[in-house]
């Protein structure tokens, strides 16, 4: 399955993933990780707090080089109109902030080739610092584009982080498939359009743990003391426990969440970690089972072929991420040409078929790899998608009302 | 001093004297600079925010500063984490100490022409960055890593042992981690003995272990006591080496300050519960640091 990822001359870049993957990491894991404490991550943090606390705009500090923050003062912003010039010239530049390993190999540079836009590429290495970056001046922290999770769209449009969209520039949004049309989080898709979207269920080594599984309470079972993860998320942690119970991993009633916090200090004894190096965990052989993304079950299956995966009965948390043209866009007809572009069949199906995450683009089906569009655990029929449900924003009341179940339970 | 037996005439010696303290001063003020931008500035910031609370759309504001923050941080909760911070902080430094003192030591009686080769080697790690060198150990202590594998193609093992994810990975990743801190003060100390104290111990017919005990160990405790402090303090406040190394049950206070500020991105309530520990952590120093220093004044110097 690696094997069209691998062209003949291998990049410096590719050799470390090669050299990770042996070591049982993915270079994403290993980036992201190794970012997410760094000194440049908590500096980053301490001057968005820094912004926040005394409501001025501050430049954010940089995490790389690259970083186009530091200019974002000095560069009005252009307004974007509901009626935009009829044949926009786009800006020569565009800023994009997004995962690492999160795109088709070449799409970056196809993108510069057909535009003559000069692409910046910058990578955050988990969602708070993503977050916390485009907050730190309110309207994006100097980048274009950004790729957040859905739920969070209607906090951004409401409170003015992320711009409408101009859809007279986005002609390919006819590419995506019905259901993504009028996405209950942003109708219209007005201020978001969607880019990949997943499952969350969990994986297990078949030569450890015999039986087809399929419910959220094998997570439970004394049998598998010690040899199971559950993800280091909370939302995700307490949506399995809601299942469970039955009840809407959307709850924000104390009593409700104090059930699931009491079913999940039953299982705590029993976890391995929480830890969302569910790939390593499972391909090397730490754990037997691991609450996972679909998209990370195919990245074990790419060293443990034989993992499995199930979407289990109960119900099951399905989520997509969004790209967003920020508030603050130095560039925001170039932004869109971005979106546009990657709304494009043939450049959708090549970034979903080096990651692996399915995309909501119909135009893309035809070009897809038979492996993930054709396996139901990646891409459920409509009535199974229909069962599954859609994580909600959380307010910041009903937010403190799990970090403090959650803070406990890690306790 | 010398100046002012040199110094004939009071007058002039009183302008040497001031000429000194502002020479001095200027020396000072990088450092004082340094610690008002690095140190005082972020303390700051964080307890400014400390007071502050969430808006509707989840940004800090200052509108309404109260101490609510402070009391929900005192959360009993919060004990157990508390509670394994202290023991591994505890372990990792008396490991540390145990460990760095015979390695000084041999460096400093020993190590000969060697002893900045020794010196750079006890060093050598920090060209690493201390992440990466913990997933190292994640990768030697995994079930089929270095470890395991080793044990297994002896034959000692059929089946691997959890070594990861446990409170021995922990400590070992955190003595790992901090050794070179104990080390380096520890060198200093023993370094700067006057070993003729020590053969003078012996010429009066003390044993080996008594010129150690009565000699060598309370003329070296101030570098034990620096050591102890400089492993101690950041073992306390460290969360990457349990995160990374621990598992489920080895979650500690620092840990839940990070959950705080990341997953729950309540940043008032995650400052207040850092201050708090800061507070704690600065009082605790001062009264060991005091407590130690009436021993060491007290003992035959």
């Amino acid at each position: 399955m690696t094997g069209n990822r691998q062209p003949s001359g291998l990049t410096f870049d590719q050799l470390l993933s090669r050299q990770l993957r042996e070591a049982g990491w993915t270079r994403r894991e290993f980036l992201a990780r190794v970012a997410a404490f760094g000194a440049a991550t908590a500096l980053t943090q301490l001057l968005v707090a820094c912004g926040q606390a005394g409501g001025s705009p501050s430049a954010p500090a940089a995490t790389s080089a690259a970083t186009p923050g530091a200019t974002t003062a000095a560069i009005a912003t252009p307004e974007i109109t509901a009626a935009p010039t009829p044949v926009p010239s786009p800006e020569k530049e565009l800023f994009v902030y997004n995962w690492d390993e999160y795109i088709g190999e070449d799409t970056v540079k196809k993108f510069e080739d057909k535009y003559g836009i000069k692409v910046t590429y910058d990578n955050f290495p988990d969602e708070p610092t993503q977050i916390g970056k485009i907050q730190s001046d309110g309207k994006g922290g100097g980048y274009d584009v950004t790729y957040p999770a859905s739920t969070w769209i209607p906090q951004f449009s409401a409170d003015g982080t992320i711009r409408k969209l101009d859809h007279s520039l986005l002609p390919n949004l006819k590419n995506l498939s019905a259901p993504w049309q009028n996405p209950g989080y942003d109708p219209g898709n007005a201020y978001s359009v969607p880019n990949y979207w997943w499952t969350t269920g969990y994986a297990w080594n078949p030569k450890k743990v015999k039986g087809d599984l399929t419910s959220w309470a094998e997570l439970w079972k004394p049998d598998y003391k010690g040899r199971m993860y559950m993800l280091d998320d909370q939302r995700e942690v307490f949506a399995a426990g809601a299942f469970r119970l039955g009840l809407s991993p959307n709850t924000t009633s104390a009593a409700e969440l104090d059930q699931i916090l009491q079913l999940l200090e039953e299982q705590k004894p029993l976890l391995r970690d929480y830890s969302t190096d569910d790939i390593a965990g499972i391909t090397g052989g730490d754990v037997d089972i691991s609450h996972c993304w679909s998209g990370d079950w195919v990245q074990m299956t790419y060293d443990a072929p034989d993992t499995k995966y199930v979407i289990p009965s109960e119900g099951a948390v399905k989520g997509n991420d969004v790209m967003v043209v920020l508030a603050g866009a130095p560039h925001p007809i170039a932004a869109h040409l971005w979106i546009d572009f990657n709304l494009d069949g043939d450049i959708s199906a090549e970034n979903t078929n080096y990651i692996g995450y399915m995309g909501p683009n119909e135009a893309a089906l035809p070009k897809l790899e038979s492996y993930i569009v054709d396996d139901p655990r990646l891409n459920p029929p409509p009535e199974e998608l229909a069962k599954l449900t859609e994580l909600s924003y959380l307010a910041p009341a009903d937010q403190a009302l799990y970090t403090d179940r959650w803070t406990a339970l890690k306790a | 001093m010398t100046e002012a037996v040199a110094q004939p005439d009071g007058a002039v010696r009183s302008t040497g004297q001031r000429g000194d303290r502002l020479a001095t001063g200027f020396l000072v003020l990088p450092g004082v600079i340094w610690l008002a931008i690095l140190f005082l500035a972020p303390l700051v910031i964080i307890g400014v925010i400390s007071v502050g609370s969430l808006d509707a759309s989840g940004r800090v504001t200052l509108a309404n500063p109260s101490l609510a923050n402070y009391l929900e941080a005192l959360n009993p909760e919060f004990l157990p984490a508390l509670g394994r911070s202290l023991y591994y902080a505890g372990v990792t430094t008396v490991l540390s100490l145990g460990i760095g003192y015979p390695v000084a030591y041999w460096i400093s009686r020993y190590g000969g022409r060697r002893k900045i080769l020794l010196l750079v080697l006890v060093m050598l790690p920090f060209w690493t960055s201390y992440l990466i060198r913990t997933y190292a150990w994640m990768i030697i202590l995994r079930d089929n890593g270095v470890v395991n594998s080793l044990l297994r193609s002896v034959g000692l093992i059929d089946d691997p042992i959890r070594i990861l994810n446990t409170d021995i990975s922990v400590i070992l990743g955190m003595t790992y981690g901090f050794l070179p801190f104990a080390i380096l003060p520890l060198f200093v100390s023993i370094d700067r003995l006057d070993f003729s104290l020590v053969q003078a111990a012996r010429d009066l017919y003390a044993s080996g272990r008594g010129a150690f005990l009565h000699v060598t160990l309370p003329l070296t405790m101030p570098g034990i006591v620096a050591a102890g402090l400089l492993t101690f303090i950041p073992a306390l406040g460290d969360y990457v080496t349990p995160d990374i190394l621990g598992g489920a049950e080895t979650t500690t206070i620092a840990n839940i300050v990070q959950v705080i500020f990341t997953s729950g991105r309540d940043w008032p309530y995650g400052s207040a519960l850092g201050f708090l520990l800061m507070a704690v952590t600065i009082a605790g120093t001062l009264l060991a640091l005091r407590s130690l220093r009436r021993e060491v004044v007290g003992a035959p110097a």
